[in-house]
């Protein structure tokens, strides 16, 4: 077992980050194999709608819904596992309409909130609200279900903050007392002719309304109004989430992969869940390029080769150059990926593992298996 | 594609899927706009800035700054774009501070769905549609937009509100947005790649999103950092025989079987992102550099030229 498989090794929930496009996705997968492998009922939930995973799986597709890998699939990767497999993609808006279902005082209001435009744009479009719907899926399949291991892969945030933020932004919004003071009078306008005027005599709200158009505001006022009662619901288990991520048995992985970009992101990723005292189980360098030249010599240059490819018989048009170059250009890819990878492992805290550029893309479960024995 | 050719355009949208090289594709952009004697403003959206350095210049920030001669440099947030436009409409400072500095208000206004993206596009196309003196105040502005999703979400918002939003200052807004976004003689969506798996579905979902839910007039597919065909099939078999042998001839066998393989794979994807996405194409190199900066930016730039030479 490697570094990052031990220090996941009894806890209960994991959940990669790190910034889009370093294959936070297939190391979930991968985290996941091998603890199903050893013995555990594990779920992989992903949210990235990544058709090559459910590939790798051996599923048809990833849904709403836990679909369990097939033994077959194990068989045919030379596979044995002594637990389960399962994996499900999150979906966004169906996770906030089962959230509102469970709020909801009765079926009334419920449609109501779903008829909302705001609510539309919420659960659909806004901001964070892929984020927040991760960490409320999270919280109902580690209470709900009975796996010894749920693995997270998380939306790729444009900004590593918005992950552990935007739930609480959306819920101060929701629960935002003053500002459905402000729009309360704004319900009494009519359907016709909209009546600025009756946004109260608040200066502020007509102050607004110049500014988003009073129809907006009425949407809005309306909406808060349809989520009064509501928010205590909403509040308590948004902070139940928090205290399910700050338990000893979660493991938080960072991955990153060895571009200057990628480890600025991961570090500051670090340093917030340090600061929020979320339990950090590892950070994990991926597709880092390896040294094929170790040791102080130089670079063997075309001179030097030439003569060993022809002692062997090796001939070609510019071999010599070609192996040359091609070897000092790998050389300089792999100082580049060690140097972030240093300035990665030198400021993190917990396991750290190393996980080199593979030769192709991981597209069965053999593939997410050697890729787990890097962990 | 139809219409003035990619840099004749006001208006460059750059985006793809996280990490595959926009804003050097951005920046090469601008480079060679400004270079043509333009005058290049480069908007990055709400992002950790990279454009000015990239360029060797000190960041920006959200101050419109001058990092070569001719090219300017910004990062566009919801704070400032807001402050901005909120000055705009309401005219005043003194009336600006009083409600748009009140907490409550800017904690609200954060939530008003898809107005932090409209009031950064806004900023943006106001830039861009922007005249001074009766001449356009930028002959190009490129936007180094952010990832995929995040991409569509931002483009989509003009659209957006014409549905949902009745007569209004934010329908206005949204009107004469949408109608530059969507002119081909000023306007063009590129896409940038990598010819890798993961990229390349994204890039070919993105594209079919551009043609039937953001109707953008599209640009240029930029197949991003192609590693070159440098050895034959016979020659790999050989050097996979060589690779057991002892150093120098050893690594160098295998640093030549790993580039092989990688131009292959990457060969084969970006066939299929090419035979998927009906765009002209870009192609521009794998760079092996020690330092990504204004030396990648200028070569990345020379491949562009050459890419567009005269299709786009």
């Amino acid at each position: 077992m490697g570094a990052i498989v031990d220090s996941l090794a009894g806890k209960r929930i994991a959940v990669c980050v790190g910034s889009g496009g370093v294959g936070k996705t297939t190391l979930a997968a991968a985290i996941g194999l091998e603890r199903a492998l050893d013995g555990g009922r594990v779920l992989v939930c992903t949210i990235d709608p990544a058709r090559r995973l459910a590939a790798a799986l051996g599923l048809e597709t990833l849904g709403n819904f836990e679909s369990r890998v097939p033994a077959h699939k194990f068989a045919a990767a030379g596979l044995a596992p002594r637990g389960q497999l399962h994996a499900m993609m999150l979906d966004v808006k169906r996770t906030w309409d089962d959230l509102i279902a469970r709020h909801a005082p009765d079926r009334h209001r419920q449609e109501r909130i779903y008829q909302s435009r705001i609510y539309q744009q919420l659960s659909s479009a806004l901001a964070g609200s892929q984020e927040y719907m991760a960490m409320e899926k999270l919280y109902e399949l580690a209470t709900e279900r009975d796996y010894d291991l749920v693995v997270l892969d998380t939306p790729p945030t444009a900004h590593a903050l918005d992950f552990l933020e935007a739930p609480d932004r959306i819920l101060d919004f929701l629960g935002n007392e003053t500002a459905r003071q402000l729009l309360a009078p704004a319900l009494g306008a009519g359907k016709l002719g909209l009546r600025l005027f009756q946004l109260g005599g608040s200066y502020i709200a007509r102050t607004l309304a110049r500014f988003t158009g009073s129809e907006v505001l009425r949407d809005l006022a309306e909406f808060m109004a349809s989520f009064q009662g509501m928010y205590e619901g909403f509040k308590n288990r948004a902070a139940a989430v928090r205290a399910l991520l700050a338990q000893p048995d979660v493991g938080f992985v960072i991955v990153a992969s060895p571009s200057p970009l990628s480890v600025e992101e991961a570090l500051y990723f670090h340093e917030h869940l340090h600061a929020g005292a979320m339990p950090i189980a590892g950070v994990i360098a991926n597709r880092v390029t390896p040294s094929l030249w170790e040791g102080g010599d130089p670079l063997p240059g075309a001179e030097t080769l030439d003569p060993v490819l022809s002692a062997l018989g090796e001939t070609g048009p510019g071999l010599a150059v070609r192996l040359a170059r091609t070897l000092a250009e790998h050389q300089v890819w792999a100082r580049g990926d060690a140097r972030e990878v240093r300035r990665l492992f030198a400021e993190v805290e917990g396991a750290r593992a190393m996980v080199p550029r593979l030769e192709s893309d991981v597209h069965d479960l053999s593939g997410l298996a050697s890729l787990a024995a890097w962990l | 594609v139809a219409g003035p050719s990619l840099l004749d355009r006001r208006l460059l949208l750059v985006t793809g899927k996280g990490g595959v090289g926009k804003s050097t594709v951005s920046a090469a952009l601008a480079l060679l706009a400004a270079r043509a004697g333009k005058r290049v403003l480069v908007c990055e959206v709400n992002a950790q800035e990279r454009i000015a350095p990239l360029l060797g210049a000190p960041p920006a920030g959200t101050a419109i700054r001058e990092a070569l001669p001719g090219l300017f440099t910004v990062n566009v947030t919801p704070q400032e774009s807001m402050r901005e436009y909120g000055l705009m409409v309401l005219k005043f400072r003194t009336i600006y501070d009083a409600v748009f500095e009140n907490r409550v208000v800017r904690y609200f206004l954060k939530a008003i769905p898809s107005l932090a993206e409209l009031v950064m596009l806004g900023k943006i196309l106001h830039e861009a549609r922007a005249e001074e003196s009766g001449r356009p105040r930028w002959d190009v502005v490129v936007v180094d937009a952010p990832a995929t999703g995040h991409a569509v979400q931002l483009f989509r918002v003009p659209a957006v509100l014409m549905d949902t939003v009745p007569a209004g200052p934010l329908r206005r807004d949204a009107e004469w947005m949408r109608d530059l976004l969507l002119d081909p003689g000023r306007t063009a969506l590129s896409i940038v790649t990598l010819p890798e798996e993961m990229p390349v579905n994204e890039s070919i979902e993105l594209d079919a999103q551009v043609r039937e839910v953001l109707g953008i007039p599209r640009g240029v597919l930029f197949v991003n950092a192609l590693p070159e065909i440098r050895f034959s099939p016979a020659e790999r078999e050989r050097l996979a025989r060589l690779e057991a042998e002892p150093p120098p001839l050893g690594p160098a066998a295998r640093a030549a079987a790993l580039q092989a393989r990688r131009a292959e794979e990457a060969g084969h994807y970006a066939q299929r992102v090419r035979a998927a996405v009906d765009l002209p194409a870009a192609v521009l190199p794998l760079l092996a550099l020690d330092q990504w900066g204004l030396e990648a930016v200028e070569r990345i730039a020379e491949a562009v030229e050459a890419g567009l030479g005269g299709r786009s």
